[in-house]
């Protein structure tokens, strides 16, 4: 019957956590770029914040409940506090497991160990939470080892185990603060309803709370699934009560509501969490007011909703439950404020840790499908675990059925290793397999990264605007920045004389074409682009001079490249030799010039310019006559040093000198609106 | 001797022959770095450590590191992987890094950048061209401007001259030099007509970021003892005034 309850849970959890691993073998072979949708204004996504930060804080409940128990010495909590333990021992498992897919150099996570930062909070977390996951781990022993009867280390470990809890304690409470003191570092970034300088008390204070609030849960959780009398109640006495309500008879105390004996301890710890989580609560709203950040509270935006509904969600809500003596006697209500809780200060960690950077960051992230599944997948492999521990060991109940058969530890332990492959693992094998054979294929295929991502992107270069060389002006501003600069060409030519100048500035233009536009051979600002079709060529060479072979093999190469050598560029026949006639070019292209590429746009506009500005400018002196004010106007409203207006030099049509800030307006425009 | 860069916002014509030269100086893909220039809103990418977005006014400014003098991502780094150098620069050490993009999230210029397309990434950023600078050359991008809107020299005296600069023509420059007290300094300086808020700078003298937390963090050793001596002592009392109960508080005293 038990197994019936969890098997459909553990089914969800096989397939979560197999699903995980796909994605997690992915983000390791793809890298975090092709897998994750984290960006450089989004640099932290739900691994760290989500897995990490509020795994993390959610596992309080093991210094929690070891400090009610251990240190005030409050014997009613005892039997929580192994399950404390337990959830301590896989909170801090599984985020710093998932931490390791998050980080970019995962085999280099040992580093801190021996590379030291001092001034780093983040520094001090990863000591703490190390050392912490490390106290739990030793807290966890006793419970193996009482199973395989190896007493006298059982009893080592109790006789530490005081030392043990009030070190862990104590890095508790540092690494829970420190967690909330890795965002005091931005407080230009971060929205101002969750930026405060009292960030560390916060996350200490509402973990603690919402981690006891936890640990209730996973109690009534598992009563459900394994033993559901102490907690849900004799189910006589529920049957009783239902028969009661459906007659209509009044509470008059025969017909009390379903009460199993373990509800006034979780009642206790509720209202101990209830009033952590109203101190964090209270807190909260004055430092509202202290950092006057109430007004962001009342702007209406979505962050201000967002931050009203976390705080309903992770305290009010959970405050009210506790508070109403109905609600915090029943399983259910005590349930229902552990996980508004719980999934509240998930929120609230989600909030500080990238919903509240989407305002200053300007973009919003929404995870990938890797980032949710390998997010999900390590909680559900975590879950398993859980099952499989409370399955085998003695962490909930209190009459665990000790085997009083004396044997030696050797033999115990084959015993109970074989009983818990047999049954936990074994015993489970061919639904784990069904559902690893659908799930494994289907999240490959749907996973799979896509090639494509930050690969190739296609030129935005777009033609000049002005290819009509009669216009009065040209406005050059070949790849579209709202950077560009008005010509006079009409001046220009004039001056320089009239049809016969035009091979100055241009030199070519393609076979039967009178103006080929600039960029479509000089592209971007720094872009290397093709200017000749190869392709093309060895099939219009091949059909004119009917060389043998079928296209593209055919022996049409050494029409241009040599023969008997290597057929690289270098070798090839200059254009010209061929297209003497049909190309438009007066004079060679320069010795030593790479014919596969043009250089870029802005490069080709400047040299075809500048060299002529430079040697006008000396001969007119005009000292600055080669400096990019000349052309670009807008880029400096001062007066020229030499003295003399540069519209001097355009002469009297040049439209530049009736309005010479003309493109600086237009380019400002531009300039704002990208 | 404490090294900086001056940018006169003024001179900038946004030509980006400074990106270009970085791109060089610092061997990167010049195909991938053109192409971020139109992918990302600012320019700044791992292929691309230098950029020259336009801001108010039609004017352009150099972005990239700004060298604070008490540098956030100095005090985030776990591994103690960035540095400040005495000539300057903050430098990062590839060899320690374990990727937790910490420094990312702590600067407040937004200026280190991943590289997320690769398998094994590295956060990237400016320099200031450190192996040259101690070679005693330039940074690329100062050597490269056209137009010299950025200058190098030594930060004190750099201070001098922009206040200079800034005395010559009063009617054109606003009357402030940018990283001279923002974040307790930084070794970009930068004097301009225009606001540089789209910068990422501040807008009065903020004090350095570390600042924030060192208080906190260089009392933590004390913090975790203290807590650890509370708790013996509170377990103490509580166990005192048991044994004074005299008899076992044992488990069950029922609530309510």
């Amino acid at each position: 019957m038990m197994e019936k309850k969890t098997r459909l849970v553990k089914d969800i959890l096989w397939f979560c956590a197999l699903w995980g691993l796909v994605a997690g073998v992915l983000r390791m072979w793809f890298g975090l770029g092709a897998t994750t949708n984290m960006s450089d204004s989004v640099p932290w996504g739900i691994w760290k914040i989500l897995n990490m930060v509020a795994g993390v804080a959610l596992s309080t409940s093991g210094f929690s409940v070891g400090f009610l128990v251990i240190v005030l010495r409050i014997e009613r909590f005892r039997p929580l506090l192994k399950p404390a333990i337990l959830v301590a021992f896989l909170g801090y498992g599984a985020s710093c497991f998932a931490l390791l897919f998050d980080i970019g150099l995962p085999h280099r996570f040992w580093h801190p160990l021996f590379m030291w930062n001092e001034h780093s909070f983040l520094f001090e977390v990863f000591w703490c939470v190390m050392l912490y996951f490390t106290v739990t781990f030793i807290e966890m022993v006793p419970n193996f080892l009482e199973r395989f009867r190896a007493e006298k280390a059982v009893r080592f470990l109790h006789r530490i185990s005081f030392g043990v809890v009030v070190f862990g304690i104590s890095l508790s409470s540092l690494h829970h603060s420190s967690l909330g003191s890795l965002f005091l570092v931005t407080p230009e970034r971060l929205h101002p309803l969750w930026y405060s300088s009292w960030l560390p008390i916060f996350f200490i204070l509402s973990a603690i709370g919402a981690g006891m609030m936890f640990v209730i849960l996973v109690r009534i959780l598992y009563a459900r699934w394994y033993d559901p009398e102490p907690v849900f109640g004799d189910p006589d006495t529920n049957l009783r009560t239902k028969i009661c309500a459906t007659a209509g008879i009044g509470s008059d105390g025969t017909c009390a509501p379903p009460r199993g004996k373990d509800i006034p301890l979780l009642r206790g710890l509720s209202v101990i969490a209830a009033g952590v989580l109203g101190l964090y609560l209270f807190l909260k709203v004055i430092a509202l007011f202290v950092n006057g950040s109430w007004r962001h509270l009342v702007a209406g935006t979505w962050e201000s909703y967002l931050f009203t509904f976390e705080l309903l969600i992770a305290a009010v809500i959970p405050i009210v439950l506790i508070a109403n003596p109905r609600t915090r006697n029943t399983p259910f209500g005590l349930g229902l404020a552990g996980f508004c809780a719980s999934s509240g200060l998930a929120l609230n960690r989600l909030d500080v840790g990238i919903f509240g950077y989407f305002s200053d960051a300007g973009t919003v992230y929404f995870p990938s499908l890797i980032e949710w599944t390998l997010a999900i997948g390590v909680i559900a492999a975590a879950g398993l675990t859980f099952f499989f521990i409370v399955e085998n060991f003695s962490i909930f109940d209190r009459n665990w059925q000790k085997r009083t058969i004396s044997k030696g530890f050797f033999r115990v332990s084959y015993d109970t290793l074989l009983r818990a492959w047999n049954t936990n693992l074994v015993g489970n094998l061919p639904r784990v397999t069904l559902i690893a054979v659908f799930t494994l294929p289907v999240a490959a295929a749907l996973m799979y990264p896509p090639y494509s991502k930050g690969s190739t992107v296609a030129s935005s270069v777009q033609p000049a605007i002005g290819l009509d060389s009669m216009r009065e002006t040209l406005r050059i501003d070949g790849d579209r920045s709202g950077l560009y600069t008005d010509f006079p060409h009409a001046d220009h030519q004039r001056r320089l004389g009239e049809e016969s100048s035009c091979a100055l500035c241009h030199h070519v233009s393609k076979p039967g074409d009178k103006s080929t536009s600039c960029s479509e051979c000089h592209g971007n600002i720094v872009e290397e682009t093709t200017i000749f079709d190869h392709f093309l060529h060895m099939k219009l060479v091949a059909s004119r001079e009917e060389k043998p072979g079928w296209y593209p093999s055919n022996h049409s190469c050494s029409t241009c490249h040599g023969e008997g050598e290597p057929k690289t560029a270098r070798n090839a026949k200059d254009c010209m030799e061929c297209h003497e006639k049909d190309m438009w070019l007066i004079g060679r292209p320069d010795e030593g010039m790479n014919l596969m590429e043009a250089c870029s746009y802005q490069e080709a506009m400047h040299r075809s310019c500048i060299p002529c500005h430079e040697k006008e400018g000396k001969r007119m002196k005009f000292v600055n006559l080669e400096a990019c004010t000349t052309c670009h106007p807008s880029m400096r409203h001062r007066t020229m040093i030499p003295g003399k207006e540069i519209s001097e030099v355009n002469g009297d049509s040049a439209p530049r000198s009736e309005n010479p800030n003309r493109g600086n307006v237009d380019g400002d425009k531009v300039n704002r609106q990208r | 001797m404490t090294f900086a860069i001056l940018v006169d916002v003024t001179k900038c014509t946004g030509c980006e022959r400074c990106v270009a030269a970085c791109v060089k100086a610092n061997d990167l893909d010049s195909r991938k770095a053109n192409l971020d220039r139109f992918k990302i809103s600012d320019g700044l990418s791992s292929n691309r450590l230098l950029s020259v977005p336009g801001i108010e006014g039609g004017r352009y400014a150099r972005k990239s590191c700004m060298h604070c003098e008490d540098p956030s991502c100095v005090a985030a780094c776990l591994v103690g992987g960035i540095s400040k150098t005495e000539e300057g620069p903050v430098v990062y050490d590839p060899d320690k890094c374990i990727g937790c993009r910490y420094c990312m999230l702590a600067c407040p210029f937004h200026i280190p950048r991943y590289e997320w397309e690769k398998t094994i990434p590295y956060m990237k950023k400016c320099d200031m061209c450190f192996e040259r600078i101690r070679s005693g050359r330039q940074p690329a991008c100062v050597e490269a401007c056209p137009n010299r809107a950025i200058s190098f020299g030594e930060r004190q005296s750099l201070i001098k001259t922009a206040k200079q600069i800034i005395r010559k023509e009063p009617g054109l420059y606003k009357q402030h030099v940018w990283g001279e007290r923002e974040f307790g300094g930084t070794s970009v300086l930068y004097v301009s007509d225009v606001d540089l808020g789209a910068l990422g700078w501040p807008d009065e003298a903020a004090p350095p970021i570390p600042e924030l937390t060192e208080p906190l963090i260089s009392k933590t050793p004390f913090i975790g003892l203290g807590v650890a001596s509370c708790l013996l002592g509170v377990n103490w009392v509580v166990g005192r005034r048991m044994k004074l109960a005299g008899e076992s508080c044992d488990e069950e005293t029922p609530e309510e």
